[in-house]
């Protein structure tokens, strides 16, 4: 398993990035702190903030041991342990960004499929041209977009939060309300998603067509819908599962970024804040933890390619 | 790989389309400078005031002419999508066609990295050196190259394995050409289709990064910037601002953006031949 040990070189190097480059700068966070705010220290309370902040935290091999009992350290703004911010922003990220990437895939390969079946017509022309527009779209704009006229001017959805603070409700008026306030991002980020998954399903689809087991499935006199989708769909759907594992990376982004539109209590928000404040170790800890996240995914993937298609255990496409 | 780009470039609306964006805003960002009536760091006049006849986008909240900055942000964000894009391009070419070329070791290593990279998330380590180092745009701007090359040599690393097996390639050879001769001599011009593909491809992503990184607050607040005049503009929405200070930006980026995207899909299909049957939206 070359892969597996690649990748678990990839996550040792970026944790001794994490551990060295914070090192490499000239002093350390009091400086980074104070070095370029107004405030100048005497040498007492120096020595004092560094040995409150920093400490004796001995080399590489206790860093590593810390990261793994979930000691990454204390936010020097928010004045509570990283780990606990992470935590509490965590679940908000993961139902919002998990949410639109599942309702895109889904939503995004049976449109594709169904619409490559319909070749030639009004309805293809359409949805592949405004599907290609919106591809090229932003997310800071639609965001934007959809908070000023929904939110702002219509005022039918919040412009912020994640559920509505400090209400006593019930479980199912909880729930609703936490629905409220996810439609906005929610719509943003599969409007985002939704293009990509959509044109490359419709072009695989296309492609897949035109290959003699289709005729052979209808020349057995399938169901249509059966040719449609287990002969032809499930070869259609592992370029949409490979280039998945190859956007991830760079869909994280405009995550980042919609979480910081509408305020939305998840990582993003709290890095954003962490950015404003310079906080550091709140920086270094996301930064860390969410890319480690994300190599794990993509590993996984690469398991479930096998799955879907046994060949890839003999050549790797691509 | 011979296409007739002209007749069938022409012919193509996304393509026209993608190009004639591509031209205003090269216009806009060459001639930026020339074309801003005031300094855009000029802070001298009334600010949040209207548009009006000689400021046309009005002013900020710290009295700087939004029609002049708008037009450097333009320029910073164009020019930073294109080093970043050249960067990857050049660094992609070369390491795909060594791979594919000399294969075996350097082959694997190559790859192996390119995988590795491509699950890394990019803005990550892009927050993390702004954050810790606040590098200049332009040290970014190459760390996200560093990021961006591994799909262009993946696509160059396929092209150059079918080359091996053609004709001139193999005459080349036979003539007694070393490795890095026929790399340079024939299979990089051989090419040169595919680098527009991705040129395009990875100047999208360079300047979406770069936009929502100045979004971010990470860029340098002196610089000019899409990303950061929107962070800005946003929060003074409550002001009835927004069409005039928020909405330029905005439409800026989305034009730029979507001006890319479809240069890439539109040079796919046009310089792809076994992708056009499939792309093209009419039955061939």
């Amino acid at each position: 398993m070359a892969l597996v040990a690649a990748f678990c070189l990839a996550a040792l190097a970026m944790v001794y990035l994490s551990y060295a480059l914070p090192r490499l700068l000239p002093g350390d966070f009091v400086t980074a702190m104070y070095g370029s705010s107004q405030v100048t220290l005497s040498e007492a309370q120096e020595a004092e903030l560094r040995a409150y902040y920093t400490g004796d935290r001995g080399g590489f091999g206790s860093y590593i041991i810390r990261l793994a009992c979930l000691d990454w350290g204390y936010s020097y703004v928010f004045l509570s342990p990283v780990s606990q911010l992470f935590f509490e922003a965590l679940p908000w990220t993961l139902l919002l960004v998990g949410l639109a990437h599942l309702i895109s895939l889904v939503v995004g390969f049976f449109a594709g499929v169904e619409v490559a079946w319909r070749r030639s017509t009004v309805l293809e022309r359409g949805m592949v041209s405004g599907m290609t527009v919106l591809e090229g779209v932003p997310e800071i704009s639609t965001g934007i977009l959809l908070l000023l006229i929904f939110s702002l001017n219509l005022g039918w959805f919040p412009s912020a939060g994640a559920e509505t603070a400090y209400a006593d409700l019930s479980m199912v008026d909880r729930i609703a309300g936490v629905m409220h306030h996810l439609v906005l991002p929610l719509v943003t980020l599969v409007l985002a998603y939704l293009p990509g998954n959509f044109l490359l399903t419709r072009n695989s689809m296309v492609m897949v067509i035109k290959a003699q087991y289709m005729i052979t499935a209808r020349a057995k006199g399938l169901s249509p819908c059966r040719v449609r989708y287990a002969h032809g769909a499930r070869n259609a759907l592992l370029p949409l599962v490979t280039r998945f594992g190859l956007r991830l990376a760079f869909m994280i982004t405009g995550a980042l970024v919609v979480e910081r539109i509408y305020a939305y209590p998840g990582l993003g928000t709290l890095l954003f804040n962490a950015i404003q404040a310079r906080d550091l170790p709140v920086i270094q800890g996301v930064v860390l933890i969410s890319s480690l996240m994300v190599l794990a995914v993509i590993l996984s993937l690469e398991f479930v390619y096998r799955i879907i298609d046994p060949r890839i255990d003999h050549a790797r496409a691509f | 790989m011979h296409v007739r780009f002209r007749e069938t470039s022409l012919k193509d609306p996304l393509f026209m389309t993608g190009i004639g964006l591509a031209v205003i805003f090269m216009v806009i960002s060459l001639l930026g400078p020339f074309l801003a009536p005031f300094d855009p760091w000029d802070m001298s006049f009334v600010p949040i005031s209207p548009p009006s006849e000689t400021h046309y986008l009005g002013v900020n909240d710290g009295g700087q002419d939004i029609f002049s900055e708008l037009l450097y942000a333009v320029r910073n964000t164009m020019l930073f999508g294109f080093i970043s894009a050249f960067a990857a391009l050049g660094i992609g070419v070369i390491l795909g066609a060594s791979a594919g070329w000399f294969g075996g070791f350097v082959d694997m290593i190559v790859m192996r990295i390119a995988d590795v990279l491509l699950a890394v998330p990019a803005i990550m380590i892009l927050i993390f050196a702004a954050a810790f180092f606040r590098p200049t745009p332009w040290t970014l701007a190459l760390i996200l190259a560093g990021f961006m090359w591994p799909t262009i040599s993946k696509g160059i690393r396929a092209q150059t394995l079918s080359l091996r097996q053609s004709l001139h390639v193999r005459a080349a050879v036979q003539m007694g050409g070393g490795g890095f001769y026929i790399i340079r001599r024939h299979l990089i011009p051989e090419m040169f289709p595919l680098y527009l593909i991705g040129l395009a491809a990875k100047a999208k992503m360079a300047m979406f990064m770069e936009a929502s990184l100045g979004f971010l607050g990470l860029l340098d607040p002196t610089r000019k910037s899409l990303g950061l005049m929107i962070n800005y503009a946003l929060n003074f929405y409550y002001m009835d601002v927004w069409w005039n200070w928020l909405m330029p930006p905005i439409l800026c980026l989305s034009f730029m953006i979507v001006s890319v995207t479809f240069l890439a899909i539109s040079l796919e299909r046009i310089l792809d031949p076994r992708l056009r049957a499939a792309l093209s939206g009419r039955t061939p």
